[in-house]
């Protein structure tokens, strides 16, 4: 590429027409006519521009003339060269400046590209801490389930002990002072039959206060109420428990085989783990529910087992099993295939973590149709 | 540029005066004009100019033939001084084998002084010129005006420079003009013999060289 500071040719100063014009008018004024070319003839005197021969003047009528021609062109040029040279440096300084604007723009697109990235993984990191407030609001929305059944069962635990205590008592002195009219009542039939009903009132109602002073402590157990938050639990204890609770909730309908073994006190939450039963145990009854057995063939069944290092515990239904293409999901937060407002899709997940809590591993085997086995595993130490 | 065209026997070299606005770098170029009686020197062509301010360039093409034939050719370029001219500045300064720069002595200048010499710095690497090898008189103008900062001042500032020691001088009076193309040459003469064997093969020494470019109409040399 030429630069716009190179000597510009005869013919990058004039055109052809422009020369024929400049030769026409030049002859005019001369004696004979004058031509202009590159090629030098004789008696010819050159044309100059900055130092530059550019062409060769010829003809007119004498050597003056020619050099005053010569001159008059050369005059000319200046002009033309002018304009030539300012045009040239304003294009050179316009391609330059297109390529410093597409340097710019290049620079300016790689710019938003890697923004574009950073803005792509600040989605990734949104993601990622939606995931864990998630988390945490879950395990939040847990503990804070679990602290309210726990002061509640506390409070109902609190009021009802006492009625429960005087209610006994009171129907312990009731019997006797049964005993007392009999001897004083006159022995008729109407009378023994009268006494004979009084005291299965109150020996019933004995029964039934008694079953309330179980159920009170059931709960107690279950809330871990007088209890630290971790301690040495007694998993049998526990288990018990959640299933009378169970039975208490299903209205005493379920047949529940408990195969306990002896187990060491293992260190744990009992709130939490008494949670983990139960919701393992409600599974079991609601499969049971699900079922197509006759309620006299459905059955749980909760066995305990230790090697010394780790306790096993087993709960088994015969209930309605598990699907195959749900399997995988039945840990995950907020699944459930109950309808909606039954259940709170908590269950298993809260078993998940709070086995991993201790160390421990749950496990399903499950088939469909014949029922589900679900293993919790827990170290002893 | 330094373009040698060997079978024209034909050296071309290109000097800019660079500076900031108004420091009298065409009021230079106009005296060079005047004062300098050369072997060859061609017309002084000022390109556009509005308010008196260059727009594009200024350029003066003078020349000598040495013994051997050598034809030495010397362009002579302006530089737009304002600031939004600056892509024609490059332009211009691109290929330069020598650099003038014409500052202002005012005190009120000095920054303009400073930031002139920075883009002439920047603006001599994008075009692929190194400021510390590249040739260059560096001229203090306008010392008739009253009120100027002090040579020694201005001596010691730039002492330690390779540029040492500056030409004071006042363009519109014709001084210093011809002494600052003098430096300017004797500085030039240095790479250009290097590169082109000046004194080998084409016979100009650095006298020559220096004086039968800068000849005056007073001291004219033969």
């Amino acid at each position: 590429m030429r630069n716009f500071e190179d000597d510009p040719s005869l013919q990058d100063l004039l055109t052809d027409d422009q020369l024929q014009r400049l030769t026409a008018g030049l002859s005019a004024l001369c004696r004979e006519p004058v031509r202009i070319g590159t090629d030098r003839s004789d008696h010819a005197v050159p044309v100059e521009f900055n130092l530059e021969t550019v062409g060769w003047l010829s003809g007119g009528g004498s050597d003056d003339e020619r050099r005053a021609a010569a001159s008059l062109v050369s005059f000319l040029m200046m002009f033309v060269a002018k304009y030539r040279l300012a045009a040239n440096l304003h294009h050179d300084t316009t391609e330059a400046s297109y390529a410093e604007l597409q340097r710019q723009n290049e620079a300016l697109r790689a710019s938003e590209a890697r923004y574009r990235e950073l803005s792509d993984q600040l989605q990734e990191k949104v993601d990622e801490q939606v995931a864990l407030i998630k988390g945490v609001q879950q395990d939040l929305y847990e503990s804070a389930k679990l602290r309210s059944v726990g002061q509640l069962a506390a409070g109902v635990a609190h009021e009802i002990n006492n009625p429960i205590g005087f209610i006994n008592s009171n129907l312990g002195v009731a019997s006797d002072y049964v005993d007392e009219l009999q001897d004083l009542l006159p022995d008729t039939e109407s009378n023994r039959e009268l006494l004979a009903d009084f005291r299965d009132l109150i020996t019933e109602s004995i029964d039934g206060t008694r079953r309330i002073a179980r159920i009170v402590a059931d709960l107690k157990t279950f809330s871990s109420i007088d209890q630290a938050d971790y301690t040495l639990c007694d998993v049998n204890d526990l288990l018990r428990s959640a299933a009378h609770l169970l039975q208490t909730n299903y209205g005493h309908q379920l047949e529940i085989m408990e195969q306990l073994a002896e187990i060491p006190a293992i260190p744990g939450h009992p709130a939490k783990l008494s949670q983990t039963f139960y919701n393992v145990l409600d599974n079991a009854a609601q499969a049971l529910r699900d079922g197509d057995r006759e309620q006299a063939d459905q059955r749980i069944q909760i066995k305990t087992a230790s090697n010394g290092e780790e306790v096993l515990i087993v709960i088994q239904d015969n209930g309605c099993g598990i699907p195959d293409d749900i399997r995988s999901q039945v840990f995950d937060a907020f699944f459930t295939t109950r309808p909606v407002g039954s259940g709170t899709g908590l269950g298993l997940t809260v078993a998940r973590d709070t086995l991993h809590a201790h160390r421990g591993s749950i496990a399903i085997d499950s088939h469909e149709g014949s029922g589900t086995r679900i293993t919790l595993t827990l170290p002893a130490h | 540029m330094a373009d040698y065209i060997a079978e024209d026997n034909k050296l071309t070299l290109k000097v800019v005066f660079y500076g900031p606005a108004l420091s009298g770098k065409t009021t230079n170029l106009m005296q060079l004009h005047t004062l300098l009686n050369p072997e060859r020197k061609g017309e002084l062509m000022v390109l556009e100019t509005r308010d008196d301010r260059t727009l594009f360039f200024d350029m003066l093409p003078i020349g000598l033939r040495s013994g051997s034939g050598l034809d030495l050719r010397l362009k002579l370029y302006t530089v737009p001084g304002q600031v939004q001219h600056d892509s024609t500045r490059k332009a211009v300064l691109s290929r330069a084998d020598g650099v003038v720069f014409v500052a202002d002595s005012q005190p009120s200048q000095q920054d303009n002084n400073a930031n002139a010499f920075g883009n002439l710095e920047e603006n001599l690497e994008k075009v692929g010129l190194d400021i510390d090898s590249l040739p260059m008189a560096v001229q203090f103008n306008k010392r008739d005006i009253p009120g100027v900062v002090e040579e020694p001042v201005l001596q010691k500032r730039w002492a330690a420079t390779p540029w040492a020691p500056l030409v004071m001088a006042s363009a519109l009076q014709g001084q210093g003009v011809l002494e600052t193309f003098q430096v300017l040459l004797d500085r030039l003469y240095t790479a250009v013999d290097q590169e082109f064997d000046l004194a080998g093969t084409h016979s100009i020494d650095r006298d020559t060289f220096i004086q039968r470019l800068s000849a005056s109409h007073g001291l004219h040399h033969a």
